[in-house]
């Protein structure tokens, strides 16, 4: 992994310069959230310091779209023409992507691309260079900490493009994929050598930031994966979640992490497509079959579900981690109260 | 760049009324590499689409060793279904697949052989049956015990017929309640087991037909002998992709697109959801 040095009010002239070759993705503030929009001119820097919010959803709409069209179809004179929407092809930077989603993007990079590839996904995928930020300060809700999720990242653990490492007047640039060295070297002349002293305050900030998480959210992960995986849980430890959850699904749309989806058909007169949208295994028609028959019909076992899926040791040996980043969100969308933290505090009260 | 989700282009060659709800349908591809080179095994299931409909996945029910002109057996329940019962001789529908791990075959050489189907259950061990017929020297004893509803909810009647006759299967089927012109066995499959002379030695059994069937036919089958593992049978759910993509279809870490349909007895209690 290299390390060079940008200084900070060299960004936008480095964003400016790149933004000739790709489209550039930077958070925003809207309404007083903080969402990717495209670079237009404008950065704002308090949303690229290590201290800045946690974007309101994870940019897991710009690989994976809420709802895409997979072919669509026309029939003419007793036979039928197909087609496949024509992908986007050019090039993308997302700036100041945090450490959970990067993770939570290559966890779905694992899922996506491999065992039947999906080229959808990887259309979207392939022309795209992640900068993340590391995290100084994490926020309440918080606890990638126990997840491998952050707040820094670690080429061991994720085959990230670049990480930033905010130094007060300066960006510590960790280049770790080829991906994010090519970056770089568009425009060498903007980033120096660091001098020992960065290296040393850079690992201060790490070691800082792990100090600053709240007690609050931190999740005993390693009872609660214990407890699914060898399915001693019991029933009415989910029945009992179950009842606090609001089947709306919010946890899962903002997690960075799900992917399931369902497939959706359309047709007017000759022509039609057929499309996939973002599905939830909280709601109750997921596994409804046509008779009427379905086999999680009870709340707590689409809860159980949801969570055998994020942490059962069965799930990490398949994807390589849990399915979860410790970002928080599902905190924040659940009107039940029941975020990851709280079910994994509750599983392993037992 | 292989398209995991685009359909290929396939005729409806023929269509075969089974019973009042059910058809065979015939199909083959209109590419032509694709014609010559399809293959499927035995209880591999396809995605067949009905454009602008939606599309579903339904067990092969034809021999694979004819597998240019292969078939499905379709009851009409929900939007897809019953729109296939709709189209005619040529019409095109989108297939994906063969998808699933599919029945053992070559392991089971040498081996007492029982099938028990239950109603639309048969179809997709029809695509078991078949080859096993074709290389009928390799197994021993095959038996098949066939239930259904009514004696109208009996599917593949002309085949049903030269299985009571052939003597290379000991073939018996029952009905859940009969009619004025039945005269076979009345009652549900397992009534059939007391009178079947079941070979349990050396034997492994092959389930399909509705989960509540499935469930009894296997206590049975526990009780007269057979191990958790000689007792195949197929899962079920809902599913959208095939391709272990979609999640709909998972249970416990398992998908019933990839890892499934079929599974033994003994895998299936290792789930960690409750499945029979």
């Amino acid at each position: 992994m290299e390390q060079v040095v940008l200084l900070k009010r060299e960004l936008k002239h480095w964003v400016d310069l790149i933004r000739g070759d790709f489209q550039v993705f930077v958070p925003s503030r809207v309404y007083g959230e903080t969402f990717f929009l495209p670079y237009a001119g404008h950065l704002e820097p308090d949303l690229l310091c290590g201290n800045a919010a946690l974007p309101y959803l994870p940019p897991k709409d710009l690989v994976f779209p809420q709802s895409e069209t997979l072919f669509s179809f026309t029939r003419n004179a007793g036979d039928v023409d197909l087609s496949v929407p024509e992908r986007p092809s050019e090039k993308r930077v997302f700036l100041g992507i945090r450490s959970c989603d990067t993770v939570g993007l290559h966890w779905l990079d694992h899922f996506y691309l491999n065992n039947f590839r999906d080229s959808y996904y990887q259309s979207r995928r392939d022309p795209l260079t992640l900068i993340s930020i590391a995290c100084s300060q994490p926020m309440k809700n918080c606890f990638c900490i126990c997840c491998e999720g952050g707040p820094f990242l670690h080429p061991e653990t994720t085959a990230f493009d670049i990480q930033l490492v905010d130094l007060e007047d300066h960006y510590l640039v960790e280049c770790n994929s080829e991906k994010g060295k090519a970056l770089v070297d568009l425009n060498r002349n903007l980033f120096s050598q660091p001098d020992p002293s960065m290296v040393e305050a850079r690992d201060q900030v790490e070691i800082k930031s792990h100090t600053r998480f709240l007690q609050e959210p931190t999740s005993y992960m390693s009872a609660a994966i214990r407890r699914i995986t060898s399915n001693s849980v019991p029933p009415e430890v989910w029945t009992e979640l179950g009842e606090r959850c609001f089947d709306d699904g919010g946890c899962t749309f903002v997690c960075p992490c799900c992917s399931c989806f369902g497939v959706g058909y359309t047709a007017k007169g000759e022509t039609g497509c057929h499309y996939r949208f973002w599905d939830s295994c909280d709601y109750s028609g997921f596994t409804r079959e046509v008779s009427g028959h379905n086999p999680r019909a009870e709340k707590g076992e689409r809860f159980k579900r949801r969570f055998f899926h994020k942490l059962s040791y069965h799930y990490v040996k398949k994807d390589g981690r849990i399915g979860c980043v410790g970002c928080g969100r599902c905190i924040t969308a659940c009107p039940g109260e029941v975020g990851m933290p709280a079910v994994v505090e509750r599983l392993r009260r037992g | 760049m292989d398209n995991i989700y685009l359909p290929h282009k396939a005729i409806l060659t023929g269509i075969q009324d089974e019973t009042y709800d059910t058809k065979t349908f015939e199909f083959e591809f209109v590419e032509r590499a694709l014609k010559e080179n399809f293959r499927f095994l035995p209880g591999q299931f396809l995605e067949i689409s009905v454009l602008g409909i939606g599309e579903a996945p339904f067990g092969v029910a034809s021999n694979p060793n004819h597998p240019e002109r292969f078939r499905v057996t379709i009851r009409a329940v929900g939007s897809v279904t019953r729109a296939l019962h709709e189209l005619k001789t040529g019409d095109r529908v989108g297939i994906r697949g063969p998808f699933g791990n599919g029945f053992p075959f070559d392991e089971m050489k040498g081996k007492n052989i029982l099938f028990v189907a239950g109603g639309i259950g048969l179809p997709p061990l029809r695509s078991l049956i078949e080859p096993m017929l074709d290389s009928r020297s390799e197994f021993k004893d095959i038996q098949i015990l066939y239930g259904a509803r009514s004696p109208a909810d009996l599917v593949y009647s002309d085949r049903l017929k030269e299985w009571e006759k052939t003597p290379e299967i000991r073939f018996m089927m029952s009905v859940d309640v009969g009619d004025p012109a039945w005269t076979g066995n009345v009652g549900v499959v397992t009534t059939l087991f007391p009178k079947a002379g079941l070979m349990t030695q050396n034997a492994v059994a092959f389930v399909c037909g509705p989960p509540v069937m499935i469930r009894f036919v296997i206590l049975e089958l526990l009780g007269r002998g057979f191990a958790p593992e000689n007792i195949i049978s197929t899962l079920e759910r809902y599913m959208k992709c095939g391709v272990g993509k979609c999640g709909h279809c998972a249970v416990g870490h398992k998908y019933i697109c990839l890892d499934g349909p079929v599974f033994s007895y003994k895998d299936m209690m290792k789930l960690s959801e409750k499945v029979v």
